[in-house]
């Protein structure tokens, strides 16, 4: 306890002056063990993403004469190019399309959705309000596959399987956003402002259209980046409630290249007129994570905040 | 969060009858939350009453269908050992990797929390490929380990025994990194006069580690903890693809999601398939609300 009330004389760096007097060899010892491991860590990590990326710009041939690390050509790159372009004439960029079609829209949806909602749970009291908060966090904190099957049931239902419109429609309830657009709204909206506003005579619905909105740039990329990410990986629900390979999205379609594939199935690949060995599937599969590289770019100066507010609130 | 503390507001900008209008900008919401969460499930829970045979009411049958399964049994215990592997795993590592370069004034801790993070860019099925080139090997690049270990084929390193090893390494390969920096933020909010003062009474950085540190991230860890039994409950691409790539020796249906997904599309059993959803969402159900009203994360918020 006396450690916590005793306050320390200087508010300085952290660095004690009893640092200085351990001998400085012992103090270099401990300092490098942790360091080492940390570094060691992340050796094994980039040694197995390089040997992956660089894959693409090798042969199959090479990969097993020559193990990790071999003679790279960007020629390469074309040849991997056409053998996706040569599978079943193509259908790997239908896959792009429509998964660009579907994380678009899911995400899209997600912003419209969650904004409103988050800042209507932020400043306005309701009855219902805590249920809905808590239906949010609960719902956010549950794994996406648990109503994958029950949501195929509804479809189905209403004779739905197999467009894409009600895959966006799901992707599209993204409970993490509303409450990230809750924290936002709760830590950056001043209240006074909503009540000059409506002195003003401005209706609820102009205040956040006109106010609230405006404000809420960083939310809106957070909550795109989020659902755009989640939504572009996401693989059993499409895989299904799209059981036509030609409405399939890109996650499903990988797993039809590696199905596909002459290094996993030799029989069916006996009529396959196109090569599909790790080189052109790790290309697949590298040319795929470009969108989501492209909406981390775009999206990375609100990040910084926003991996500690999703990190630190779920 | 480490950053100062924010003002906290109590009061809300309204009380009363005023601002209701705002409420519109509520029903997208609720509608989405009532058509892709509540109705699913109510649906879910009838259709798993129902007889196999389409006509009528089946009582619990379909819930008796599914415990007796040969397979359901084998199911649960696949999943609970790739819990045994991987909480352990994923516990240490992502802790003491987060403690490890907590209070580091190294330059090298912001690309290193870069490098661990960006597997995760990778998630789902492009991680799968990078696993299926690592673990295959005839082309591996880990060869020399996995023929040391005496794998020559994808189908000896991908046997069913091994599985929750594969399954635990892939999983952390993938989402470690994302947990690393939540945990480093929790440990980020530790206030720095805590840290000072135990410093001030000589405490080592050991103990300043296990007197201080782990008990005050402890919600998150614990928040780790019940995220990714969530998460092991739910297993399904994994074991799904790589049963698929090694073409038989890996059952397909070897965990309950997969199980229900053969009740679904494969036996055409809808109220089985119902039925082992709905015990399944009721796990998933009772971890989230352990995680929103046990752990004190989520507490001050509403």
């Amino acid at each position: 306890m006396s450690a916590i009330l005793e306050k320390p004389v200087a508010s300085g760096r952290r660095q004690g002056s009893g640092d200085a007097f351990r001998p400085s060899r012992l103090r270099r010892a401990r300092k490098m063990t942790p360091m080492g491991f940390l570094l060691l860590v992340a050796l094994i990590y980039l040694f197995i993403m390089v040997t992956f990326v660089l894959s693409t710009m090798r042969s199959q041939e090479s990969l097993v004469r020559q193990g990790p690390f071999g003679p790279l050509s960007l020629g390469r790159l074309g040849f991997d190019w056409r053998q996706l372009q040569g599978f079943s004439d193509g259908i790997y960029f239908t896959w792009l399309k429509n998964s660009a079609i579907v994380a678009f829209g899911g995400s899209v949806l997600a912003v419209l959705v969650a904004l409103p909602a988050g800042y209507v749970l932020a400043m306005l009291h309701f009855p219902g309000r805590r249920v809905l908060l808590f239906l949010t966090i609960l719902t956010m904190v549950m794994p996406n596959t648990v109503l994958v099957i029950p949501l195929f049931l509804e479809v189905a239902a209403v004779h739905e399987v197999d467009k894409l419109w009600p895959v966006a429609v799901i992707l599209g309830f993204f409970p993490f956003g509303t409450y990230l657009s809750f924290i936002h709204y709760r830590t950056t909206l001043p209240p006074e402002m909503l009540e000059a506003g409506r002195i003003d005579g401005v209706s609820e619905i102009g205040l956040f259209m006109r106010l609230a909105s405006p404000l809420a740039k960083q939310a809106i990329a957070l909550v795109f980046f989020f659902a755009f990410v989640a939504d572009w990986t996401n693989y059993f629900l499409p895989l299904v409630m799209l059981p036509t390979s030609a409405v399939q999205t890109v996650s499903v379609g990988l797993q039809e290249l590696i199905t596909s594939s002459q290094l996993f199935n030799a029989s069916a690949a006996a009529g396959l007129n196109v090569q599909l060995y790790i080189p052109e599937l790790a290309f697949a599969a590298l040319l795929q994570m470009l969108p989501v590289l492209a909406v981390f770019v775009g999206a990375q100066r609100y990040l910084a905040r926003g991996a500690m507010l999703g990190a630190v609130k779920g | 969060m480490g950053a100062a503390p924010r003002r906290r507001r109590k009061a809300f900008a309204i009380s009363g009858r005023q601002g209701r209008g705002g409420l519109v900008l509520l029903v997208p919401y609720v509608v989405l939350l009532l058509i892709v969460g509540i109705i699913p499930a109510g649906y879910a829970v009838y259709q798993s009453f129902l007889a196999r045979s389409g006509s009528g009411w089946g009582g619990v049958s379909a819930y008796h269908e599914v415990v007796t399964e040969f397979q359901f049994v084998g199911t649960l215990e696949h999943i609970g050992l790739v819990m045994v592997v991987w909480l352990p795993f994923m516990i240490i590592g992502v802790v003491g990797l987060a403690l490890l370069l907590h209070g580091r004034r190294s330059r090298l801790v912001g690309p290193l929390r870069f490098i661990y993070y960006l597997p995760g860019a990778l998630a789902g099925m492009g991680n799968f490929v990078l696993w299926l080139f690592l673990l295959d090997p005839i082309d591996s690049p880990v060869r020399p380990l996995l023929s040391w270990l005496g794998y020559s084929t994808l189908d000896q390193t991908a046997e069913p025994s091994h599985l929750p090893v594969i399954f635990a390494l892939m999983l952390f390969f993938q989402g470690a990194g994302t947990w690393i920096l939540i945990i480093y933020g929790g440990l980020n909010g530790i206030p720095e006069e805590v840290q000072e003062a135990a410093m001030m009474d000589g405490a080592t950085g050991w103990q300043l580690t296990r007197r201080i540190k782990i008990p005050l991230v402890r919600p998150w860890i614990a928040y780790l903890i019940l995220l990714n039994i969530a998460y092991a409950t739910q297993l399904f691409l994994e074991p799904q693809v790589l049963g698929l790539a090694t073409q038989g020796t890996i059952s397909p249906q070897w965990t309950p999601n997969q199980l229900s997904y053969t009740f679904a599309f494969q036996i055409f059993d809808v109220p089985a398939a119902a039925a082992l959803s709905v015990m399944l969402l009721v796990v998933s159900l009772v971890i989230g609300v352990i995680i929103t009203t046990r752990t004190g994360l989520f507490s001050e918020q509403t």
